[in-house]
């Protein structure tokens, strides 16, 4: 665990902003964990706002809808951050805004009636891993805690934040829901202590009483990195550990993020599938930092091209993600995924720096969340000598990036770990 | 618009190694500053010789090596810096660039160079100069005198004469004594500068300071003549190694736990040497010792992976 940087401001402070005229939709069929959805569409099929154009295929996958009216152009491939290129429904839009209008008989939706919205409205995990929502909520275990994430602990990242401040009723909405569904004994609502005005607004909320949560409380947790991350803030919280290779059900858990709840929130009050996100786009290279409301599938080029995000400085790197985990991409040729929180511009070179010969100074092995020996991982890629690495338990790491942000040598640790593990998963 | 594609994180932190060896010089400002005070002109001189050349072996070596640095590591520096630190003020000037040469040469490149030797570059050349020159590395004057008058060190008085040096005395440093050694105020300055920055991990220092006072109490109760926590504490080479010889990050354990049992194993050693050998010191042999043992204990305190439990 380390203390990173923050660089959460100004766009901690820079409220939302809505950009709804995309003019090209790229909806990649892969947008989650688990199986490729299907399409249901053709090309040339005209398709109305929140209509859905991909099935769900096989059991840990999901379905998705058509963010805007408009026209299928096309169904091929096109860059992902993750799969590099994937088949993709590449929609032209005709911009007419569709209005939602709110579901009368909430109280009277079974739980199996609530998983089932939640299930065909494509709602998947949005702090990251996109991991099927309605999958988490039919756990094989008993949950008896309920964790809402709202850490954002990684730097630069504003999105979960705004959302906070901006929605918290929804978000509370959304919990009720999951609330409902898994009937936990407790819910804790986490944050850091670098999110004072989100913190204030919970106190006031929670305080109100609002809302049927009878055991909900908040936890201000000191910030550092990786908190947000599933099994360290499950520890944070609880004390309990996940054991390796197990999941948080095992210990009655269950984490969801807070944009997850608004989605929830959204799908079951207001019918609306997870059509479009609050999105941070953020770095030193832009003109100054937003947070966007934008359509799922909307590609950073347009939002440059139509000058919604403006260069102060040419960009050397974009990370589609925040700065420890985030993936850097190739162009502004990428969509806009229903797992991705914010987009990261940066102008100065922020890394690859030389090198240096490891010192064995155990800072990484101080800094790992999942207490493992990144230097050791690093010293057996080079050597080639991969038998070993299953011995120190690298599938155990996360890839949360402590061990290079620490390092004094300047040792692309999670690289070498990258392709221990590919080799790891190989043999 | 060119853009770099690396694997995460982008973000660094501003953490360098040349940065962590230049702190570790500036902790040794204050023991470089007492050295000077009590040995004058020798220890400039043995200082000047002891980190040019080992610097200069450096740049011959990766000349050899072929290796291409950018960034130099201020690492060879540090070594001549701790190598004349612990050689008595009376040594040679041969001596001294004998042994910067082996330091560098043959402990650290012979091995691979920084991060790869298994001994601490500085105490390992001493003790050759020990085994090469032993009447000169044993041979100590008396401070703050430009003569050459011979006169024993306190640990020497203690284990040969039955005499204990007094305390004060031992802690401003006017004793005879290796160079750097001697000021125990001077060291503790520099030592706590190098923790309270974070440069260099506690666990080591404490641990062997809390063994070292643990023993050192049980037979100073037993018998007096033994001397008393402070005088062992505060004389010979132990305060030095403590916090700068057994802190050096590349000859001792990656582990939280390994950390521990290197400065408790440290610790026991010297005062076994102390008590029990033919030798009144033995910082530099417990040290040495200990790191011949940190790949074994590396290994049998290989930490857990978080959420796997010890069967």
């Amino acid at each position: 665990m380390v203390k990173v940087e923050e660089y959460k401001l100004p766009q901690h402070n820079i409220s939302s902003e809505k950009f709804f005229q995309p003019t090209r939709l790229y909806l990649p069929l892969a947008q989650h964990t688990g199986k490729p959805s299907q399409p249901l569409v053709r090309k040339g099929d005209y398709v109305e706002e929140a209509q859905l154009i991909a099935s769900q295929d096989g059991l840990i996958s999901t379905c998705l809808h058509s963010p805007s009216k408009g026209r299928v152009v096309d169904i091929d491939e096109f860059n992902h951050p993750v799969l590099k290129r994937a088949k993709a429904i590449i929609i032209e839009c005709d911009n007419q805004p569709k209005n939602y209008s709110l579901r009368k008989d909430i109280d009277s939706l079974s739980k199996l009636e609530l998983l089932d919205i939640i299930k065909k409205s494509g709602i998947v995990g949005m702090g990251g891993a996109a991991f099927p929502t309605y999958v988490k909520l039919l756990p094989p275990k008993s949950i008896d805690t309920l964790i809402i994430n709202g850490c954002e602990c990684e730097p630069y990242l504003a999105s979960d934040y705004r959302l906070m401040v901006e929605k918290l009723e929804g978000i509370f909405k959304g919990i009720e829901i999951i609330y409902k569904i898994l009937e936990p004994k407790t819910i804790f609502f986490c944050i850091e202590d670098n999110k004072p005005e989100a913190i204030k607004k919970l106190n006031l909320l929670i305080n109100t009483k609002k809302f049927k949560l009878p055991f909900i409380s908040l936890r201000v947790l000191k910030t550092f990195y990786p908190q947000g991350g599933e099994k360290q803030l499950i520890y944070s919280v609880t004390k309990r550990r996940v054991p390796s290779s197990k999941l948080p059900f095992d210990v009655g858990c269950l984490v969801h993020n807070v944009a997850t709840c608004f989605a929830i929130y959204e799908a079951v009050y207001w019918d609306k599938p997870l059509i479009e996100r609050l999105v941070s786009f953020v770095g030193d290279a832009l003109v100054s930092p937003k947070n966007l409301w934008i359509k799922i599938g909307t590609s950073l080029k347009e939002l440059k091209e139509k000058g919604i995000i403006n260069f102060k400085f040419e960009p050397k790197k974009i990370i589609c993600g925040g700065p420890m985990m985030g993936i850097a991409l190739e162009s502004l040729d990428y969509p806009v995924l229903k797992g991705s929180g914010g987009f990261l511009f940066l102008s100065k070179e922020v890394d690859l720096k030389e090198e240096l010969p490891c010192i064995r100074c155990a800072r990484c092995v101080d800094a790992c969340p999942m207490g493992l020996l990144p230097l050791e991982y690093a010293k057996r890629v080079k050597a080639g000598d991969y038998d070993k690495l299953q011995e120190f338990n690298i599938k155990d790491c996360i890839e949360c990036g402590c061990c290079a942000y620490i390092c004094p040598s300047n040792i692309p640790l999670v690289h070498y770990i990258k392709i221990g593990k590919r080799y790891v998963t190989n043999s | 618009m060119s853009l770099i594609v690396s694997s995460s994180p982008h973000l660094k932190s501003k953490l360098t190694t040349p940065y962590l060896m230049r702190q570790v010089i500036v902790g040794l400002v204050p023991v470089v500053i007492a050295s000077i005070v009590f040995f004058n002109y020798r220890a400039i001189l043995l200082i000047s010789i002891c980190t040019l050349t080992c610097v200069f072996t450096e740049e011959i070596i990766f000349k050899i090596r072929k290796k291409r640095q950018s960034q130099r590591d201020f690492s060879a520096f540090l070594t001549g810096l701790l190598l004349a630190l612990i050689l008595p003020p009376l040594t040679s000037w041969y001596a001294a660039v004998l042994g910067s040469v082996f330091a560098i040469a043959i402990v650290k490149h012979i091995f691979g160079g920084l991060g790869s030797n298994i001994f601490n570059p500085a105490l390992m050349a001493r003790a050759f100069l020990m085994a090469a020159y032993p009447k000169m590395l044993t041979s100590f004057c008396k401070p703050l005198s430009y003569d050459v008058i011979s006169q024993a060190t306190p640990l020497a008085l203690r284990k040969f004469n039955f005499i204990i040096t007094p305390i004060y005395k031992l802690f401003i440093g006017n004793v005879s004594g290796s160079l750097g050694e001697t000021s125990a105020l001077a060291i503790l300055i520099g030592g706590i500068y190098i923790l309270v920055r974070k440069i260099a991990d506690w666990r080591i220092p404490l641990s062997l300071l809390l063994t070292v006072t643990g023993i050192s109490s049980i037979f100073y109760f037993v018998n007096p003549n033994n001397g008393s926590v402070f005088f062992h504490l505060f004389s010979g080479g132990l305060l030095l190694g403590a916090f700068f010889m057994a802190t050096d990050p590349v000859t001792t354990p990656v582990t939280k736990i390994g950390r521990y049992i290197f400065g408790i194993g440290c610790g026991i050693l010297i005062m076994v040497i102390r008590y029990f050998s033919g030798l009144p010191e033995g910082v530099m042999y417990a040290i040495l010792f200990m790191n011949m043992c940190t790949p074994l204990i590396n290994r049998y305190t290989s930490p857990l992976p978080f959420g796997v439990n010890r069967r």
